[in-house]
């Protein structure tokens, strides 16, 4: 057994286990953390993979981003744990539906005659890159999705101003536009006036 | 003695061997850029003390000599050595050790793809740059832990405001990225510096001029430091995000903030003053750097790479002793109204720029 | 390729121990003699009334969801960067129409007001 496939069994095992934990700990905030971790973890296996710009965006993006608005959205909340506990039971059917679902899933697209049945790819040679490649192709060929990928952020976008915007009023701004305009003259008026006599 | 050595080493089996040399040259790293990390404050301490016409620290010495104050930083740490970890009693004890460690970590693994010459590097991996920004990204997580664990006011509103600067200009710093990818045509830092030869007129500084600008000031406030310190603000939330740390759990978010403000200025040097060019190419009859010991000081190499970091981190103390603090909507209307539309427009300017064969930094193949 | 990465795995590790050892070390050599008004959180001399943890301004919120979008784009813009010579004037048209598509988003954000700060 070779030295990186102890590295992937570390890294899948640990990704299991981070996403264990994510599902079993109370506390929301370390369950996002965990969350964190398996990311990590998934990350390393992707670089096995010899996928090194998916990796390092998954980190990128996931960790980098998506993370820390979770974090932000739990740490604000002050989730009631036992609110949410409350409904366990009543929505355990579905979940179970959905995970079943999943597995199905999972099983016919990777399962069967797939599991050991074929030879891994040859590595690609070093001055490969993978991130040039996928430039080469995202931008020629799949032009087209990548276009509709810009419209979809930009639903997001307006999706997310529309449903988090509240307009606070009887608040000032500044405006440092109007700030920088402001001369000498606009604020200042040099009155001539006669000194008072002492009394 | 000296055969013994090398029989045990030969013992060894040849993946520990592998290991063991990574983590030599790793430590080749990390124990220089901690001393750095440690004269760098008092560095500070000096340069800001001269700047308001006072001394900065001048006592502590070694062996009874003052030494203009050299045993400072040293006395320093090992004062904060002996000082008490102080976890509050409302505290999550386990992420409030873990924040510190998450600040350190990133900070210190972003240097296993900085090239210091033309063959030293640690990873030469070809999605360095790619790799420098994730890591860094990761900073984050260190403050944010750090307010909420700490279950004080202040520490959590010193975070909140720090994790919205930080990922607000994090997006500006990306595009400012952009644009020198676009320059170098590479993600690999080595490979970026390379395409910058030919002396001080072809490094990217030039085309890329918004964006290096850009790209220092983002980096000023990634790693909240004056004058968008609203995060630490000692007179409005004292200290903020750390209000509650002391002693070594403390100092190791020193360390964290002193060797990203390291990072992020050996970086601006490699991505736009050539790295470890040497500025002086092309000005100089090529025989010059064939004299024996002042060519190689003049010609390229490591410690071109120093100078220039030293400098942007000289900006840093400077901009430290300058500047008021900014207010908190100045800092957030800075990031995202005036950096992030001159960043889209300039990316686009230098597409042309590439694609036109501007000459000299885009004629090349 | 995977040779490049194994240094690049020691050194997170590396890293996460400095901290942790030093951590570590002040525990070590500092002393540790609690008491209930020193754990007591920094509150500028009150007493802490109530748990910190408090509900925040959902602006935090919405700065966070626009990061992950110019993230996203940032994510895209790079491969592009670094193949702009070899895709030539087609691959910056494909790139100006995606950036052109996203401005108009980054205006609407603009004029709703969803930048300032108040």
């Amino acid at each position: 057994m070779g030295i990186e496939k102890i590295i992937f069994y570390v890294f899948a095992a640990l990704s299991v286990y981070g996403a264990l934990m994510v599902i079993t700990v109370r506390n929301p905030v370390k369950a996002a953390l965990y969350l964190v971790f398996t990311f990590f973890a998934s990350a390393g296996v992707w670089i096995l993979l010899e996928a090194e710009f998916l990796a390092i965006v998954l980190v990128l993006v996931y960790v980098g981003a998506v993370m820390v608005l979770f974090l932000f959205v739990v740490m604000m909340l002050d989730i009631n744990l036992a609110q949410l506990r409350a409904g366990f039971v009543r929505y355990l059917p579905v979940g179970v539906a959905v995970a079943v679902a999943f597995a199905v899933m999972l099983i016919m697209l990777v399962g069967g005659d797939w599991f050991g049945g074929f030879a891994p790819p040859p590595p690609s040679p070093a001055e490969v890159s993978n991130t040039r490649e996928l430039g080469r192709l995202l931008y020629t060929v799949y032009v087209y999705p990548f276009e509709i990928a810009a419209v979809i952020l930009l639903v997001a976008i307006v999706a997310a101003i529309a449903l988090t915007l509240r307009r606070r009023s009887g608040v000032k701004y500044q405006t440092p536009g109007q700030q920088i305009a402001v001369r000498r003259q606009d604020r200042i008026r040099m009155i001539d006036m006669p000194s008072e006599e002492r009394k | 003695m000296m055969d013994w050595f090398v029989e045990l080493w030969q013992a060894v089996p040849l993946g520990v061997q592998t290991v063991v040399i990574i983590l030599l040259q790793i430590i080749a790293i990390v124990l220089p850029l901690m001393l750095c990390v440690a004269y760098l404050t008092y560095a500070e301490r000096k340069v800001i003390g001269a700047m308001q016409i006072r001394m900065g620290p001048n006592r502590v010495g070694f062996f009874g000599h003052r030494l203009w104050g050299l045993g400072q930083p040293i006395a320093d740490a090992v004062k904060l050595m002996f000082k008490e970890i102080v976890i509050p009693a409302g505290a999550n004890r386990g992420l409030f050790l873990l924040a510190p460690v998450l600040s350190i970590g990133p900070a210190l693994a972003a240097w296993a793809v900085v090239p210091f010459d033309a063959h030293l590097v640690l990873a030469d991996i070809d999605a360095g740059l790619l790799y420098v920004l994730a890591v860094t990204s990761i900073g984050v997580y260190g403050v944010i832990i750090a307010g909420w664990a700490s279950n004080s006011k202040y520490a959590l509103l010193g975070a909140m405001r720090s994790g919205a600067q930080i990922v607000s200009y994090e997006i500006a710093m990306g595009f400012a990225l952009v644009g020198v990818l676009m320059a170098g045509g590479s993600l690999n830092l080595g490979s970026i510096v390379r395409a910058q030869e030919g002396g001080v007129l072809h490094w990217f500084w030039i085309p890329l001029l918004p964006l290096f600008v850009i790209y220092f000031v983002s980096a000023v406030a990634e790693t909240n430091r004056a004058p968008f310190d609203v995060a630490e603000g000692e007179s409005e939330i004292v200290a903020g995000f750390h209000v509650e740390y002391s002693g070594m759990a403390f100092a190791v978010f020193f360390l964290a903030e002193y060797a990203n403000m390291i990072l992020v200025s050996g970086l601006t040097a490699i991505m736009f003053l050539g790295g470890w060019l040497s500025p002086l190419q092309g000005l100089l009859p090529e025989s010059a750097f064939g004299v024996p010991v002042i060519g190689a000081l003049l010609g390229d190499g490591i410690h071109w790479f120093i100078i220039k970091t030293a400098f942007f981190l000289f900006l840093f103390l400077w901009f430290r002793a300058t500047f008021p603090r900014y207010r908190y909507d100045q800092i957030m209307r800075l990031g995202w109204k005036i950096f992030i539309p001159i960043t889209i427009v300039w990316l686009l300017v230098v597409g042309v720029m590439i694609l036109a064969g501007l000459p000299p930094w885009f004629d090349g193949a | 390729m995977l040779e490049n990465y194994l240094p690049i795995l020691i050194f997170i590790l590396v890293g996460l121990a400095v901290g942790g050892m030093m951590i570590m070390l002040g525990f070590i050599l500092a002393p540790n003699r609690p008491d209930s008004e020193k754990l007591s959180p920094y509150e500028c001399g009150f007493e802490a009334f109530e748990d910190a943890r408090m509900k925040f301004d959902v602006r935090y919120y919405l700065v966070a969801i626009l990061f992950i979008i110019f993230d996203l784009e940032i994510a895209f813009l790079f491969p592009w960067a670094i193949v702009l010579k070899e895709i030539g004037w087609f691959g910056f048209i494909a790139m100006s129409l995606f950036l052109g598509i996203l401005v108009i988003g980054f205006i609407y954000e603009w004029k709703k007001g969803a930048l300032e700060w108040e």
